[in-house]
């Protein structure tokens, strides 16, 4: 596909993400539904890795400009964050290895448990 | 001629894409983490902004553009998970459980925490997706009302804390399994960590990036129920 024709595709899948989003009764959101639609489409094989590579290539290569306008945004809250400043920087520093010692347990005994079920079975 | 410059939109597209670029380079030259193309970018436009006192509005006539690109890069995440599938195939369970226990734990620990603060509803509802890549984070906080500022800020922090501390999280919770070690990273700390997941094996940075579809999803949907 021509470079014009992968941004048309996954324009197309996004406005399709946005009218799903439009029509479902809870928030979820347009972006993530594109996902979902795309990950569909893939899994059917009705569009290939390739076919999307040069425009997927250059957004995911390039992602983290486009998180850019949004921490501008800071601008526009300045005093809802400097006044609770602390708190959102703890928050977000302790979750972190707590998320980790969770997940990691977790998938361990998961492991644990397959793999005495599968010694059982053999 | 002032106005000229303030009333177009490339002002805020100039703007945005030079100081990535320059960024980018500054990442490249010194591989520093904190050197990150977000970090430098986003601090320059903001100092840029304050010292030539340009209205945030001006700004956003061009940086609007460069966000509503954001739902096309969500969509081509897709492409990761899809190239990860046999190895999403072959440890199928334990991904499910493991990024089922981890976006859990992180939105309901957030939101206990954040109620401990007394923060408001626009600021929790910005923290809570912070383990999420920033384009799923960003979304959804939107979505819920939340400052997306603070989301993008929050994931930052969880991103280059993951980044640093994987392998010392792993010895210190005694985390040996591969698997785990990489869903864990991933669901804690996103793409950053991903970068950190590679390096510590093979099967680990697929794991890490399984995560960070997988945890997207599944905190997308928990969110719903909030």
């Amino acid at each position: 596909m021509s470079v014009m024709t992968q941004i048309c595709v996954l324009f197309a899948i996004c406005l399709a993400g946005e009218a799903v989003s439009a029509v479902l009764p809870f928030p979820m959101p347009a972006s993530v539904l594109s996902m979902v639609i795309l990950l569909i489409l893939l899994g059917l094989r009705l569009l290939k890795p390739k076919q999307l590579q040069a425009e997927s290539d250059f957004l995911l290569n390039n992602m983290a400009l486009f998180f850019v306008p949004a921490n501008v945004g800071i601008l526009r809250y300045k005093d809802a964050v400097l006044s609770n400043f602390w708190p959102i920087f703890l928050i977000s520093l302790l979750t972190t290895p707590l998320v980790f010692f969770v997940t990691g347990h977790v998938v361990q005994l998961t492991m644990k448990l397959l793999r005495r079920k599968e010694a059982k079975r053999s | 001629m002032m106005e000229a410059l303030l009333s177009t939109p490339l002002l805020g597209l100039v703007l945005c894409i030079s100081t990535y670029l320059l960024g980018r380079w500054l990442q490249k030259k010194t591989g520093w983490i904190l050197a990150n193309p977000v970090i430098v970018a986003s601090a320059l436009c903001i100092v840029i902004l304050i010292l030539l006192d340009i209205p945030y509005e001006n700004f956003a006539l061009g940086g609007d553009i460069i966000h509503m690109l954001l739902g096309p890069v969500t969509a081509v995440l897709a492409l990761g998970i899809y190239n990860q599938r046999a190895a999403l195939k072959a440890y199928f369970v334990p991904v499910l459980v493991g990024c089922v226990a981890g976006s859990a734990t992180s939105i309901f620990s957030i939101l206990g925490l954040c109620r401990l603060f007394r923060l408001d509803e626009a600021i929790t509802m910005a923290l809570i997706p912070k383990s999420c890549t920033t384009a799923i984070a960003l979304s959804v906080a939107e979505s819920h009302g939340g400052l997306t500022a603070v989301t993008a800020f929050a994931v930052l922090i969880a991103g280059v804390t993951g980044c640093l501390c994987a392998p010392l999280f792993s010895k210190w919770f005694h985390i040996t399994d591969p698997v785990a070690q990489g869903l864990a990273t991933g669901a804690c700390s996103h793409a950053l960590g991903t970068s950190k997941a590679r390096e510590m094996g093979e099967l680990q940075g697929a794991m890490s990036s399984i995560a960070i579809g997988v945890c997207g999803l599944i905190s997308v949907g928990i969110t719903l129920f909030l």
